[in-house]
């Protein structure tokens, strides 16, 4: 089974194809099915797969496509893995991906034919491109499913293009994407000039530890930076919430299913490499950290609701990042995989939210919907209560063994990983009071408009409810029961190399138990005062924030700090080169061969006489020149 | 062998059925029965299913490479035929007659391609030479094609002159006119040849320079290509071109490979002159025709980095590289010979009237200015890495890269004038069959520059 | 050496066989003759009398005063029969070694001689069919 998984990928792909060379005159209700059955195929067919990678012993398998690039000692062959975790990230795309196609057909439903077509189309390429990435056997067939994903991300982040604003936003998320590529591509670079191959059972069999600490360091520091561009981390993580443009399952698609943990998958994928470079983890760490902190504190003061959503992902990505930096490898693949369930779920519950509030995303306009809409409240509480680490939601296995291992690795980690997730408590519960709770604060058409939505909408929430709650137990840490971490035993053929060389560390079970337990109460506390603070929330207490509160609402000015550092001097820079090098130099210089070319050219051309006589003459000559050239000066160059 | 032996053969049978037959139409299809009997019997060559083993006492040799090459030259022989025959047919009197001299001049390609003796060189080159007098005159109504003959016709000797002069310092100096006795080529194991052979080498290498009209023994070219029935500069442009360079790079880069320090020299000053003139002077040409034989010029500079190089990388590049070139020009002059006015100006906006013409035709430009993806850009790439590899001289190397950028200046105005000038261009009616081959002819350049090694480079593994 | 006699001396010659020295007799015979053909034109030049007359300058047609320029345009045919006259002619060198050495190629001698006799044959029947030897159109 596993030797078909080039099946995977097409089936998205063929979809893709046929919805956007037909868009123009596939009738919109068969574009949705075409564009679901294709994600749904290749869940199925990833089921299969995983059915056969599940057996004991298993050992990965790389199926060899095509000979991609063949050019001197470059061998990139086009070919698959399946192993362990490209599985479980096919399961997540494929499965996730799948609920959100089927809502999209409800949501999008207001689109023109061809527009709609076209959605499906780049949704379809957009899974083609992350199930490429994800599939790759080496860093070049990764890389080329990570532009794919940076390029689909722009086009659906600008879906909506006849609005300035959103195309502002793509541009972008796209050049943000573009500078974390370039470290990833120097970093690609700089590991075939190390190993001389790009295959990562080649590269990772090589890297050894003690061998040339500072080059791993390097390379894993670049990977580590394309990783921020598509993970949104600091530095470049303002993207993402920008990106909130696009239409809402196309959020939630980047946020749960797909893009936003590439960079995730990438270190998880390299993480032999990394377990070598320890400068490097203590650098992700600290940044997932800062990353979680920052999004968090910027997520208490924001009203949009879907913005609260993009600065939760950023935070929570932050999360898995730490837990990458301390080397719970397993801890942020199953963060992801828990992630992926309620970000999705919040996303899609979000948007029915919107739809029913026909178009209104400011929160502070809504309130009281728990009576309209009972299916997205109920199941949006359940993502809320899974975000916030909540026993037994999902959210609450994944983050505890992460800030478990924060734990083992520095205390002082884990405490301010705490208080991120109190923040996150906090703001989440702020959200649901003034969503769901309350009294009605919108307009009276609004209210009059309010309605639950349609089943295609419902559907997929109630299942990703569902796997909010039971997705995490399948991580039950060790302290609670022996033996039921089922996802740490699938995934250690992955992971053992780097377990080897970096073994984690272990802490009594009785600290942990003291731990979850103070710290469960803690975030409980915090749910209820956001929640309690917020229930009688009017709007005729909005006004002007001051101090921390207008700093938090404006994102820390983050945006105008980037601003003003790098964007203004690189415009004046460029405006420079184009003012005074440009049309001064290169155009002089440029035009100046242009010239003497013509000039040459006509001078050349009346050789060309048309006479015999002369044309043997000048041969001659030649023939001449040449023998005196070669016989008596032969070393003459 | 087999191909010899076929070529000959099929010539004489297109010969009869000229007499015999009366109808012009089917000339085309006998032809390309012809060329598809001859990539059969290059098949048994490859597989050693051969009418004779004869070798002509170790004068000839079919392996490997050169068989390779053959059927490069057959492929491109047959993409010809496919889209140029109507104008073959339509050109003079005897559209059979011609088809002859065409399968005369493979014989001679073949010849030249597999010769391991002097005297097969020449007479390889003569027998492509002399059916190309006849064909360059073959519009005999025509006064400037007459004019284009005797000029060929003239200065062909001259150079053939010259070849047999060389041949004979050589074969005086050395005895033999064996050109692989390996290791050392006549018995010499120096890295330069004795005077008399080193003066007969270059004198062999002059009259082979005329051939491939590489500067300063170029001058005939853009007058007999012009002059030239279209159809016919096609074929000399191409797989004439192609013919005679293997010649040159047999004995070069094989026989003489080991005596660079007797040639190297005047080799460079070729490749530099044949660079900078074809290149500057196709700039400033009006006529779309005398800017593809200008250009013919310029490609043949960038084939003599193969010669100069005759490393490993060289050898594959050669053949990517004529592969590409070949098909790429031929794809050009399929349009060029139905377009009434040669001049830029006489395409203007023709994208609009034939937008599949004018894209597969944008394609071999693309190709032949090394635009990536194109098969040209590869051999471009091939014959640099190569120069670089082989300890070229650098400057060289860089002047070849200037080069390659001025040529796209002159291969852009043709596709500028198609796509963005107005106008309404005459041409010749274009039928189907015509089109579905250029898109043929377009795929195969695309997966040459895509996929060298499953198209081309792996038979030379496997041979 | 001997430069008087022409001749190389044998010992000279064996020691050394690609010496320069030994090409001296051509040299010498090549001076001779260009020093005697000059000599001829130039004595000849200088010693015979000079009389310029009229009719002595003018072209001489067996007897018959000229006609017009001698240059002028004539039928193809002449050239084709010439040339393919030549062809055919230089067939038949070819049969000379062959003759010679008749009995020592023997029958794969003979199918050579057979092949190529019947390429021209070939050549032949095609003249012949295109009509390049019907002197009437």
């Amino acid at each position: 089974m596993s030797q078909l998984v080039y099946l995977v990928p097409m089936f998205p792909l063929i979809g893709f194809l046929i919805n956007g060379l037909g868009r123009n005159v596939l009738p919109k209700p068969l574009v949705g099915i075409i564009g679901s059955a294709a994600l749904l195929a290749s869940f199925v067919v990833s089921l299969l797969i995983f059915n056969e990678v599940r057996t004991p012993g298993f050992s990965a398998v790389t199926v060899n496509l095509f000979d991609f690039i063949h050019v001197g000692k470059l061998n990139v062959p086009f070919a698959f893995q399946v192993d362990q975790l490209s599985v479980l990230f096919l399961l997540i795309i494929t499965g996730v991906g799948f609920l959100i196609h089927v809502y999209s057909t409800s949501y999008m439903h207001d689109e023109s034919p061809s527009s709609y077509a076209r959605y499906f189309a780049y949704l379809n390429l957009f899974v083609f491109s992350m199930l490429l990435l994800v599939l790759g056997s080496n860093y070049v067939i990764m890389f080329i499913g990570w532009e794919g994903v940076g390029l689909c991300s722009y086009l659906l982040i600008g879906f909506w293009f006849k609005n300035a604003d959103y195309n502002y936003a793509a541009r972008k998320a796209f050049v943000m994407n573009r500078i974390g590529d370039l470290a990833f591509l120097i970093g690609i670079f700089w590991i075939f000039a190390q190993f001389g191959s790009v295959n990562y059972a080649d590269v990772f069999s090589q890297a050894r530890p003690g061998a040339s600490a500072h080059v791993l360091t390097g390379i894993t520091l670049l990977l580590f930076i394309g990783a921020t561009g598509k993970s949104a981390q600091i530095p470049l993580y303002t993207w993402l919430p920008d990106a909130m443009a696009g239409p809402t399952p196309v959020s939630a698609l980047i946020h749960a299913a797909t893009m936003v943990t590439a960079g995730i998958y990438m270190i998880a994928r390299s993480n032999v490499l990394y377990s070598l470079a320890p400068a490097t983890q203590g650098v992700i760490a600290v940044i997932g950290l800062c990353t979680a902190i920052l999004a968090a504190s910027i997520a208490i003061q924001q009203n949009d609701i879907k913005k609260v959503l993009a600065y939760s992902t950023v935070s929570q990505l932050g999360y898995m990042f730490l837990g990458l930096g301390v080397g719970a490898y397993t801890g942020a693949v199953f963060h992801v995989m828990t992630h992926a369930f309620f970000k999705a779920l919040l996303f899609l519950g979000a948007g029915s939210v919107i739809h029913a509030m026909g178009g209104e995303q400011d929160i502070r306009k809504m309130g009281g919907l728990r009576k309209f809409m009972p299916v997205t409240s109920i199941t949006f509480l359940i993502g809320c209560l899974a975000i916030a680490g909540i026993f037994p939601f999902a959210g609450f296995f994944s983050k505890d063994e992460i800030l478990s291992r924060a734990y083992a690795h520095n205390p002082v980690l884990y405490v301010i990983g705490i208080l991120g997730a109190l923040m996150t408590a906090f703001y989440m519960f702020r959200l649901y009071s003034l969503t769901f709770a309350g009294k009605f604060r919108g307009t009276h058409d609004q209210e009059h408009h309010l309605h639950e939505s349609p089943a295609a909408i419902t559907i997929p929430l109630i299942v990703l409810a569902v796997l909010s709650v039971v997705g995490g137990w399948v991580g039950i840490p060790e302290f609670m029961a022996p033996n039921a971490h089922v996802l740490s035993k699938f995934l250690e053929p992955v992971f053992a190399n780097s377990h080897v060389a970096a073994p984690p560390g272990e802490i009594a079970a009785s600290t942990e138990w003291a731990l979850t337990i103070g710290s469960l109460v803690l975030i409980i506390g915090f749910c209820t005062w956001g929640y309690m603070k917020f229930k009688n929330f009017t709007l005729a207490e909005v006004k002007e924030s001051t101090g921390l509160a207008k700093i938090l609402e404006n994102k820390w000015y983050v945006d105008e700090l980037y601003d003003a550092i790098i964007v203004k001097p690189i415009n004046w820079i460029a405006g420079f080169l184009n003012n005074v090098v440009e049309k001064l130099g290169i155009d002089g210089l440029v035009n100046g061969v242009g010239k003497l070319v013509q000039y040459g050219s006509r001078q050349i051309r009346l050789l060309q006489s048309g006479q015999v006589g002369i044309y043997v003459l000048l041969m001659v000559i030649g023939i001449v020149v040449l023998f005196v050239l070669q016989l008596f000066f032969p070393n003459l160059i | 062998m087999n191909v010899l032996i076929l070529s000959i053969f099929w010539g004489i049978v297109m010969m009869f059925s000229g007499i015999a037959l009366k109808k012009k139409g089917i000339a085309t299809g006998l032809a390309i029965a012809g060329v598809l009997i001859l990539l059969l019997g290059n098949l048994g060559d490859m597989s050693t299913v051969v009418i004779t083993t004869s070798t002509f006492n170790d004068m000839l040799a079919f392996r490997g490479y050169n068989v390779l090459f053959i059927s490069i030259v057959l492929v491109a022989t047959l993409m010809y035929f496919l889209v140029s025959g109507r104008e073959i047919e339509n050109v003079g009197t005897g559209g059979f007659d011609y088809y002859a001299l065409i399968f005369f001049v493979l014989t001679g390609i073949v010849i030249a391609s597999s010769f391991n003796n002097l005297l097969m060189l020449f007479l390889g080159i003569e027998i492509i030479s002399i059916p190309l007098y006849i064909l360059t005159g073959s519009d005999k109504k025509n006064l400037k094609s007459n004019e284009a003959s005797l000029k060929y016709f003239l200065m062909g000797s001259f150079s053939t002159g010259i070849m047999l002069l060389g041949i004979a310092f050589i074969y005086g100096d050395s005895g033999s006119l064996a050109i692989v006795p390996a290791p050392s080529p006549f018995g010499f194991s120096f890295t330069s040849l004795p005077t008399l052979s080193a003066v007969g080498a270059l004198l062999l290498m002059f009259s082979l320079a005329f051939k491939v009209s590489a500067a300063p023994f170029h001058f005939w070219t853009p007058d007999v290509y012009d002059g030239a029935p279209t159809v016919f500069t096609s074929f000399m442009a191409t797989i004439v071109k192609a013919g005679t360079f293997i010649a040159f790079f047999r004995m070069f880069a094989g026989g003489f490979a080991s005596v660079q320090g007797s040639w190297g020299l005047a080799m460079q000053v070729i490749i530099f002159l044949t660079l900078l003139i074809g290149n500057l002077t196709a700039v400033f040409q009006q006529s779309a025709k005398r800017m593809m034989s200008y250009s013919s010029i310029a490609q043949a500079g960038f084939m003599l980095l193969a010669i100069y190089a005759h490393n490993d990388m060289a050898k594959e590049g050669f053949l990517v590289y004529t592969a590409a070139y070949v098909l790429a020009t031929i794809g050009v002059f399929a349009l060029l010979s139905r377009v009434a006015d040669p001049g830029f100006q006489g395409f203007n906006g023709l994208a609009k009237k034939e937008p599949l013409l004018a894209a597969t035709t944008t394609i071999c430009l693309l190709s032949l200015a090394g635009i990536p993806l194109t098969g040209g850009f590869l051999g471009k790439y091939y014959m640099l890495v190569a120069t670089a590899k082989a300890g070229g001289p650098f400057w060289l190397v860089i002047f070849a890269v200037i080069c390659a950028a001025i040529s796209i200046y002159y291969y852009f105005r043709l596709i500028i004038a198609m796509y963005f000038k107005e106008g309404n261009p005459e041409m010749a009616p274009v039928s189907r069959g015509l089109k579905f081959w250029l898109v043929v002819l377009c795929v195969l350049i695309l997966a040459l520059g895509i996929f060298p090694y499953e198209v081309l480079l792996n038979n030379l593994l496997s041979l | 050496m001997d430069v008087l006699l022409l001749q190389a001396v044998k010992s000279v010659a064996t020691a050394d066989v690609n010496s320069s020295i030994n090409y001296l007799p051509i040299v010498l015979q090549l001076l001779v003759a260009i020093g005697i053909v000059v000599l001829m034109m130039t004595g000849t030049h200088l010693l015979g009398p000079k009389r310029k007359t009229e009719d002595k300058l003018k072209n001489f047609e067996s007897g018959i005063d000229a006609v017009g320029n001698a240059r002028q345009p004539m039928a193809i045919k002449y050239f084709l029969v010439a040339i393919l006259f030549v062809l055919f002619d230089v067939e038949v060198i070819f049969f000379y070694p062959y003759a010679v050495n008749f009995r020592a190629l023997g029958w794969e001698g003979f199918l050579a001689v057979l092949g190529f006799v019947g390429f021209f044959l070939v050549g032949f029947i095609y003249i012949i069919k295109k009509g390049a030897l019907s002197w009437e159109d």
